[in-house]
């Protein structure tokens, strides 16, 4: 396939993908009555109005740091904790491997609403409601699987022959762990990190459960209260939305540039 | 000059010193944003300077209902004790008091007589009274005054005034829009297409007639609607209150069936093409009926759990004092629910609907049936009337079937017994 | 040379212990209340018929629930169309995103950026999107002539899975995406140019190396989409609330009506676990089917 065919098929895919997204940006820019009025592919009017009202009226600036911090813990915590039980579920013998990673699995399987009731009654027995940590132990629930899931996947690809060569040359273990194979899976790594904080960015219906007020409440639930009676504020909605995928992007282009790093050429041949 | 500083740092470190608020706090939770949650802190801001012993705390829960429904059930269920003071949607009464959620607050001898009889009867649950109405809702026949010289006096005429102003020249593309979508807003309605035929979801000894003849005659007049004259488009079926209010508000429409909320959004020029061209009336009706609205509105109830009632029911007095509720209307057009407001010449210059139109639609207004399981039903005889209204089904086939399906459900709930109705 | 299986067993539970403490801790509770609840008769709204225990009662009453049958076929439909589409999409972009040229860093994260949109507001964009008055969707379609008239999307079961799917395709595909690039990563560029001197084309590459390759990954991506397509309930509830009239249901949005608005726990919770029994099932389908070295507990 030529190169330029392959261009602009990319070109197209983007396009399909971002147009949406464009939408998006347009509506947030036009003032309600005409959003409904005539639907239109450039804005005809611009008007800053809902996101000015996104940073005074509605303190959108509060829920992004909450997201940021309970997807950024979550993210952290699993991917070291999950690292290390990945680790030995991809390359030591033990027994019983098959029932740890069939019962972490599990546990992410039961639908987030029949868990919510219990979950609550939980928490706010340990005093957690409305709290950071009560947002991220839930969060766990789902993001630790995946997390282990993931990283077991990658660290089964390497091949482990490196290691085997830094055991043979009287490293222990957790050396070899560390200083061999943890610097080798940074791709896989950076992308599991990628999809644990994008999955918890997204949550809602724990971040709506458990948080009472707006000091804790994280960006899906702060949108959802735009809501009134009847009345929808697309316009701020659809604001919200833009401003909230600033720091997710950010995080992303950090991070891409690890994900494709490749196996170093040589490193495994001959 | 130190003399000053010695003052100010004793006064300092008094305070310091000083006790920990031991005042009781109490929590409401319910409606915090827009002009009903301005209107709403601002009174209970009001309410802390008249009880300075009280703290009040207001803590927001979303306002899409069922978001709100989820997370009262998720607290109460958990016996929490705040929120101590509940805004209710209209059809959660019985079902809270049913839980033993709520308290009954005959022990504070309400004056309920100053309340709409109807909004009392939604309220009540094994003949208790569990919330007291704060402000009401009532389906309202939005019309064109620039199309039409007067509101329809029958749904016939309304059908054929429709029809006419659609083909007239520049006529507008929709007949008559409703919220026809699968949700609550679909029984509302519904209910008034009951009303306006003589039928009834539930009679008043709790037996399911949904499927009666005249029920029959309403579902198939709502159907033919879209399916037969065209007057309501298809997708009506899918659309809820703010659909419909766009649809109308863009010029689109000849007639709306819609809550008093969309009164002041239509007026407002700067954003509406039908600002000072229409007027509300209530429902018409067909032979053998009698105009009917839909009862909604929210209720203030107070927390089984919670641990200062005593204090709940104080701010639920204030807050549905008269002075409160004047106060709203003009402030958020949300209609009270004491009677005696609407002889009030105040009331009549805080709406911006005509007093006697609101009098006579509340007055009409009809309340959905008063059972814990009422969620349950709903949900049951909303899918069967949407398969009737895309043609899935014939409206009797769909009334049987609900009616079928719902007395299954009362069978199964025990409450034959405790009766299901209040 | 022999290395101290016992040691190793030592160090590896003391590596797994956190994870699955954790897990444990906060899971236990919440799972075994389910099951719990599952096994009686609750319903909150009616305190006065109490908590009695109905063994598998609720099981039972599932088998001759129509609506659960229904929502289930829903459900079923809607997993097997949206992961499908999303794995073929998503290894077109993955393969796409593992070249080396310019802008890729800008390309990534636009691939990336929908998945990062909150479900409720993506659901808000596609309903909009296929509004058929004011929707772009319509707009174009009627504009370039290909129908005479807007279609009304939600109001036919048919034309109201167009947008679900499409919404749900659009959001998740960047998920399956990163997952196989980070799989295409691993594969040794070697074979590639060995295949090219063999005088293999772009077409057998993918069949012969790429695909065979990235069955792990694959592994891996239909297992959590699968998950999570089975679970999918915002985005339906958004978009159609589960019309016309409960013709586009999922199997969650059934239990969340039976849980949060109709307070029957007991039978909420048996449907629960349903759900987690068949979600479970394919997991372990899928890694029977595919698990050759993939990640279950094979050894090294």
């Amino acid at each position: 396939m030529s190169s330029a065919l392959r261009r602009i098929g990319l070109a197209v895919l983007v396009v399909l993908i971002a147009f949406p997204l464009y939408w998006a940006v347009v509506a947030s820019l036009t003032p309600e009555a005409t959003l409904f009025r005539e639907p239109s592919l450039w804005p005809r009017t611009v008007i800053l109005d809902h996101y000015r009202a996104l940073f005074t009226t509605r303190h959108f600036l509060v829920p992004i740091r909450n997201s940021i911090v309970v997807a950024g813990c979550t993210t952290l915590f699993c991917v070291t904790v999950g690292s290390l039980a990945a680790y030995a579920l991809a390359r030591l013998r033990f027994r019983g491997k098959g029932l740890i990673l069939g019962f972490i699995l599990a546990v992410s399987m039961f639908p987030q609403i029949s868990i919510v009731s219990p979950l609550y009654l939980m928490l706010r027995a340990l005093g957690l409601i409305n709290s950071y940590p009560g947002l991220i132990l839930p969060y766990l629930t789902f993001a630790m699987p995946l997390t282990v899931w993931l990283l077991v996947g990658y660290f089964r690809q390497l091949p482990p022959d490196l290691e085997e060569a830094a055991l043979v040359d009287g490293a222990s273990r957790w050396q070899s762990f560390t200083k061999v194979l943890l610097p080798l899976s940074v791709p896989g790594v950076a992308t599991t990190a990628i999809l644990t904080f994008i999955y918890s960015w997204n949550e809602f219906l724990f971040a709506l459960s458990f948080t009472v007020g707006p000091d804790r409440q994280t960006v899906p639930v702060a949108i959802a209260l735009f809501r009134g009676q009847y009345q929808v504020p697309w316009g701020e909605i659809l604001a919200a939305a833009v401003v909230a995928t600033v720091p997710v992007a950010a995080m992303v282009l950090l991070f891409q540039r690890r994900i494709v790093q490749g196996l170093t050429a040589g490193a495994v041949k001959g | 000059m130190s003399f000053v500083f010695v003052i100010v740092l004793l006064q300092v470190i008094a305070s310091c010193a000083g006790e920990k608020d031991t005042r009781p706090v109490i929590t409401y939770s319910g409606s915090a944003v827009g002009s009903q949650g301005e209107t709403v802190r601002r009174q209970i801001a009001r309410f802390q300077k008249l009880h300075p012993e009280i703290v009040v705390r207001v803590q927001p829960s979303p306002d899409d209902a069922t978001q709100r429904h989820q997370l009262f059930v998720q607290w109460l269920n958990a016996h929490v004790g705040d929120p101590d003071v509940l805004e209710l949607d209209v059809i959660w009464t019985s079902e809270f008091a049913a839980a033993g959620w709520i308290l009954p607050l005959d022990s504070y001898a309400p004056a309920s007589s100053e309340f709409f009889p109807a909004a009392i009867e939604a309220n009540t649950w094994d003949h208790r009274l569990y919330a007291i109405p704060w402000y009401v809702g009532v389906g309202l026949l939005y019309w064109r005054t620039d199309l039409l010289d007067h509101a329809p006096r029958s749904l016939d005429e309304l059908v054929r005034q429709a029809e006419q102003a659609m083909r007239g020249k520049d006529g507008p593309p929709y007949g008559f829009v409703w919220q026809g979508a699968r949700y609550e807003g679909l029984i509302t309605t519904f209910v008034e297409y009951l009303g306006a035929f003589g039928a009834e979801i539930m009679n008043d000894e709790g037996e399911v007639v949904v499927d009666t003849p005249q029920a029959i005659e309403a579902l198939t007049f709502m159907g033919d609607e879209i399916i037969r004259n065209h007057v309501a488009p298809p997708e009506v079926l899918t659309w809820h209150e703010e659909e419909t209010r766009f649809a109308f508000q863009n010029g689109n429409a000849v007639f709306m069936r819609n809550w008093p909320y969309a009164y002041s959004l239509l007026s407002d020029s700067s954003r509406s093409r039908v600002a000072g061209k229409f007027a509300v009336a209530t429902m018409p009706a067909a032979p053998g009926g009698k105009s009917t609205s839909a009862l909604g509105g929210a209720e203030l109830a107070i927390n089984a759990h919670g641990e200062h009632p005593d204090i709940a029911w104080k701010l639920i007095e204030y807050l549905t004092a008269p002075e409160q509720q004047l106060e709203r209307a003009a402030a958020t057009g949300d209609y009270p629910t004491r009677r005696a407001l609407y002889d009030d010449p105040r009331l009549a210059s805080a709406l911006a609907v005509p007093l006697d139109q609101v009098r006579s639609a509340i007055e009409s207004a009809v309340p959905r049936p008063v059972t814990p399981i009422y969620t349950e039903l709903s949900g049951l005889l909303q899918v069967q009337l949407h398969r009737a209204l895309t043609g899935q089904t014939s409206p009797a086939d769909a009334l049987h079937e609900a009616a079928r399906q719902m007395k299954a459900v009362i069978r199964d709930s025990g409450l034959d017994e405790r009766g299901a109705l209040r | 040379m022999r290395r101290s299986n016992d040691s190793d067993a030592r160090l590896a539970r003391l590596l797994v212990a956190p994870a699955v403490g954790v897990i444990a801790l906060v899971a236990i509770f919440p799972l075994g209340w389910t099951l719990w609840e599952s096994l009686h008769r609750h319903d909150l709204r009616l305190p006065w018929l109490g908590q009695p225990f109905v063994g598998l009662g609720n099981y039972a009453r599932l088998l001759h629930d129509a609506r659960f049958w229904g929502a289930l076929g829903h459900t079923a439909f809607f997993t097997i169309v949206s992961v499908a589409l999303e794995l073929v999409l998503g290894l077109i972009f993955a393969l796409a995103m593992n070249r080396t040229y310019r802008g890729r860093g800008v390309v990534r994260v636009a691939v990336l950026v929908p998945w990062a949109i909150p479900t409720v507001v993506a659901a808000l964009l596609w309903r909009f999107l296929f509004d058929s008055q004011a929707g772009i969707a319509n707009a174009l379609l009627v504009g370039s002539g290909i129908v005479d008239h807007p279609v009304v999307w939600f109001v036919h079961t048919a034309t109201a899975w167009v947008p679900v799917i499409l919404a749900d395709v659009w959001k998740t595909t960047p998920f399956v995406a990163l997952l196989l690039l980070a799989g295409l990563q691993n594969i040794d560029p070697a074979l590639y140019e060995a295949a090219e001197v063999d005088g293999a084309g772009a077409w057998r590459q993918l069949t012969r190396i790429t695909i065979p390759l990235l069955k792990p990954a694959i592994l891996l991506v239909l297992i959590f989409r699968t998950l999570d397509a089975f679970r999918v309930f915002d985005l339906i509830y958004v978009l159609t609330g589960g019309g016309p009239g409960t013709s586009t249901e999922p199997i969650a949005l059934y239990a969340f009506n039976t849980l949060l608005q109709n307070l029957r726990f007991g039978y909420g919770a048996a449907i629960s676990v349903v759900i987690f029994a068949i979600t479970f099932g394919l997991a372990l389908l899928y890694i029977k089917g595919l698990g050759a070295g993939g990640a279950a507990g094979t050894e090294p």
